[in-house]
């Protein structure tokens, strides 16, 4: 009897944040995709007056450079987290794990770009960037990008690795595993959900990025939110939100896939804890 | 042996700045060249340079026109290869230069061209950021009227810039609930007081408000005339308190009881759109007939001006003191003057622009297809628009104006 009562409960719990959830991320894109293929939809009216094509001929235009834009956005996003992992697990790995001198410096150092407002120091970098020919280049961008994401990489691998018990890995090893064997069978899955994370925050920061991009990109490296910003300031609500559309894609793909992966706690790690 | 490798290494990086310093020294830089040279001269060096046009990317029927139409003329014509850098306002580009400048980068740099009017210029302009006189050297130059050539938002252009394309305020209004536009503010005015909530401006300094308000000076000084030339503290004091009294008066009957003013002509756009107010100010006379082709008005949405007229000016393009590509971009510079390009510029099939050049200098025949583009049933005639066009204050008397609205009129 009890059991029952607790599992409604649950239930009730359940489909309030599923409500919740449905209220608060799915709703707010339903007007977007109408207003992507609208004509003319004006305030107090529940739907369109006409339908349209033009947002979605003029994203196909090559002359319109939608496309090209989104494939740039893609390719330095990806390079980013690519980036951002491999610098990532092993220094989230050493201020997880280990202690050494002036650990809490370091920590500082490395947190400082998501502590500064990026707009503080833009101007100084974008100096710095002409001044080394990386401006205007998108490994310039790629490089910038990294500013911001690595700290949240860190940052999630520390904490995983502060929860990480080493004993599994000796286990492995007592057993007979080699280092790169220990590392894919045990290590790896152990870390993985932590590494999904961080790689979720580092993939979105570089996949939205403006400020940096357009100081240091200059226009030369045009990506998606470059063009998004340029039609939100016009007000032609039918193209912005057919971008919107195109630049919301990779979230919701990176959701879906990633969903799994953050859900359940793996048994070599204690869920995130503090670095 | 370390000694001598840091010998080595020193003394190749000595050389490499000799070397470097002597390349520099051989080619002359175009600036100090171009004139003396001849315009086919100039048309020979940009064959395969390329032009970064950097420009608000905000129209798709502009960015059409550029990385449609003009870039393949420019590479048909001249082998010159135009790459249209779409971003969401002038100063990104104005920092751009800036930040280069600042690193010393002053060759090669990202921006070539710009699409760029009045503030902007003029910081450019005192930032030394802008390449020129050139504009005298364009052949097509000949096709502008001399008096638009001369000051761009009273600063003046000294050859730093050439038309691209005119700019006429209009008023917009919805006829399903106006039959017949006021003639002036007085009476768009006591329309606001009979049909309260109906009319509103975009707070200064949005340029669209900021735009209105100079319009209800011109009104109240009878005219553009007292306000001409640098700013005048006097005469300023005798109209500026007549204004905001009128303001004030008018206030309770805005939209919202003028409680609140709309943050951008982009909002102002979409309550005209909405039906909300009847009424709006904008920039261009084809404005309204993009915002229908777009679905923002509906197409009851028509255009008038005042008796008195309204302000026009002229946008420009400038080339950066530090682009790479010069002679590219003094060539597309001359190329958008072409009477052939602003008729297409001109033409529904391009943007339905108004032309900055004079059509009584162009050949009779150009001149009879431009007189022969069907007139959008939005707009106003070109003619009734070059009969009603006012000057544009200097910039100083728009920063005065700006700041004392918010006091006198937006916390009265």
């Amino acid at each position: 009897m009890e059991n029952v009562k607790q599992n409604n409960s649950r239930n009730a719990l359940l489909f309030i944040i599923g409500l919740g959830i449905i209220i608060g991320v799915i709703v707010p894109i339903v007007p977007q995709l109408v207003w992507a293929v609208s004509h003319r939809w004006a305030f107090p009216d529940l739907l369109p007056e006409a339908m349209s094509g033009r947002a979605w001929k003029y994203i196909a235009n090559p002359n319109s450079k939608v496309l090209s834009a989104t494939l740039n956005s893609l390719v330095i996003a990806i390079c980013v987290t690519v980036i951002s992992i491999l610098v990532g697990v092993p220094a989230g790995k050493a201020l997880g794990m280990y202690k050494f001198k002036a650990k809490g410096a370091i920590e500082l150092i490395i947190l400082s770009p998501s502590i500064i407002p990026p707009l503080a120091v833009t101007m100084g970098m974008q100096v710095i960037f002409i001044r080394m020919g990386l401006s205007d280049t998108i490994f310039g961008v790629i490089l910038v990008h990294l500013i911001p994401t690595i700290p949240y990489m860190t940052v999630s691998m520390a904490g995983v690795f502060a929860n990480y018990d080493p004993a599994y890995e000796e286990q492995a090893r007592s057993l007979g595993a080699g280092t790169v064997k220990t590392f894919f069978l045990i290590t790896l899955p152990t870390i993985f959900p932590g590494i999904v994370t961080g790689a979720m925050f580092a993939f979105l920061i570089s996949w939205g990025q403006y400020i940096l991009t357009i100081i240091i990109g200059g226009g030369r490296v045009i990506t998606l939110p470059l063009l998004l910003f340029s039609f939100a300031s016009s007000g032609d609500f039918t193209l912005t939100s057919a971008l919107s559309i195109i630049f919301l894609l990779p979230s919701i793909i990176i959701l879906v896939i990633t969903s799994k992966y953050l859900s359940g706690q793996s048994s070599g790690m204690g869920g995130f804890g503090n670095i | 042996m370390k000694k001598l490798m840091v010998f080595a290494v020193l003394l190749l990086a000595f050389s490499g700045m000799l070397f470097a310093g002597g390349a520099q020294e051989e080619s002359v830089l175009f600036e100090d060249r171009f004139m003396d040279m001849s315009w086919n001269d100039i048309v020979a060096e940009a064959d395969g340079q390329d032009v970064f046009f950097y420009m608000w990317g905000g129209a798709d029927h502009i960015n059409n026109w550029v990385s449609g139409y003009l870039q393949d003329r420019l590479k048909e014509k001249y082998n010159v290869n135009l790459e249209m850098v779409p971003v969401d306002g002038a100063p990104v580009y104005v920092n751009k230069v800036l930040g280069e400048k600042q690193a010393g980068k002053n060759t090669n740099g990202a921006v070539d061209m710009m699409w760029i009017n009045g503030e902007n210029f003029k910081t450019m302009m005192q930032g030394q950021l802008l390449f020129g006189p050139y504009s005298d050297k364009l052949p097509n130059i000949k096709y502008c009227n001399p008096d638009i050539l001369g000051y761009d938002f009273g600063f003046p252009i000294n050859g730093y810039e050439s038309p691209y394309g005119a700019a006429q305020c209009v008023m917009e209004y919805d006829t399903e609930y106006v039959k017949t536009p006021p003639a002036s503010i007085g009476e768009l005015f006591d329309w606001a007081k009979a049909n309260p909530g109906k009319l509103t401006y975009a707070a200064p300094p949005d340029f669209m408000g900021s735009v209105f308000v100079r319009h209800v000076f011109y009104y109240v000084a009878g005219g553009y005339e007292k306000m001409m030339g640098p700013f005048d503290e006097a005469v300023y004091n005798k109209i500026a308190p007549k204004v905001w009294d009128l303001l004030n008066e008018v206030e309770p009957y805005l939209w919202r009881q003028g409680k609140t003013y709309p943050e951008s002509s982009t909002k102002c756009k979409e309550l005209l759109g909405n039906g909300e107010v009847h009424f709006n100010i904008n920039y261009g006379p084809d404005g309204a007939t993009n915002a229908i082709r777009n679905g923002i008005y509906p197409d009851s949405v028509k255009t008038f001006l005042f008796d008195s007229g309204t302000i026009g000016n002229i946008n420009f393009v400038a080339i950066a003191y530090n682009s790479g590509n010069k002679a590219a971009s003094m060539v597309m510079a001359n190329e958008i003057l072409d009477p052939e390009v602003q008729y297409h510029a001109a033409s529904p099939e391009g943007m339905s622009w108004l032309t900055p050049i004079d059509l009584t200098t162009v050949p009779a025949r150009v001149r009879a297809d431009f007189e022969a583009l069907p007139l959008d049933p939005s707009r106003v005639t070109t003619e009734e628009l070059n009969t009603h066009k006012l000057p544009e204050l200097q910039s100083d008397w728009l920063m005065r104006i700006e700041e004392d609205w918010q006091t006198f009129v937006l916390r009265q």
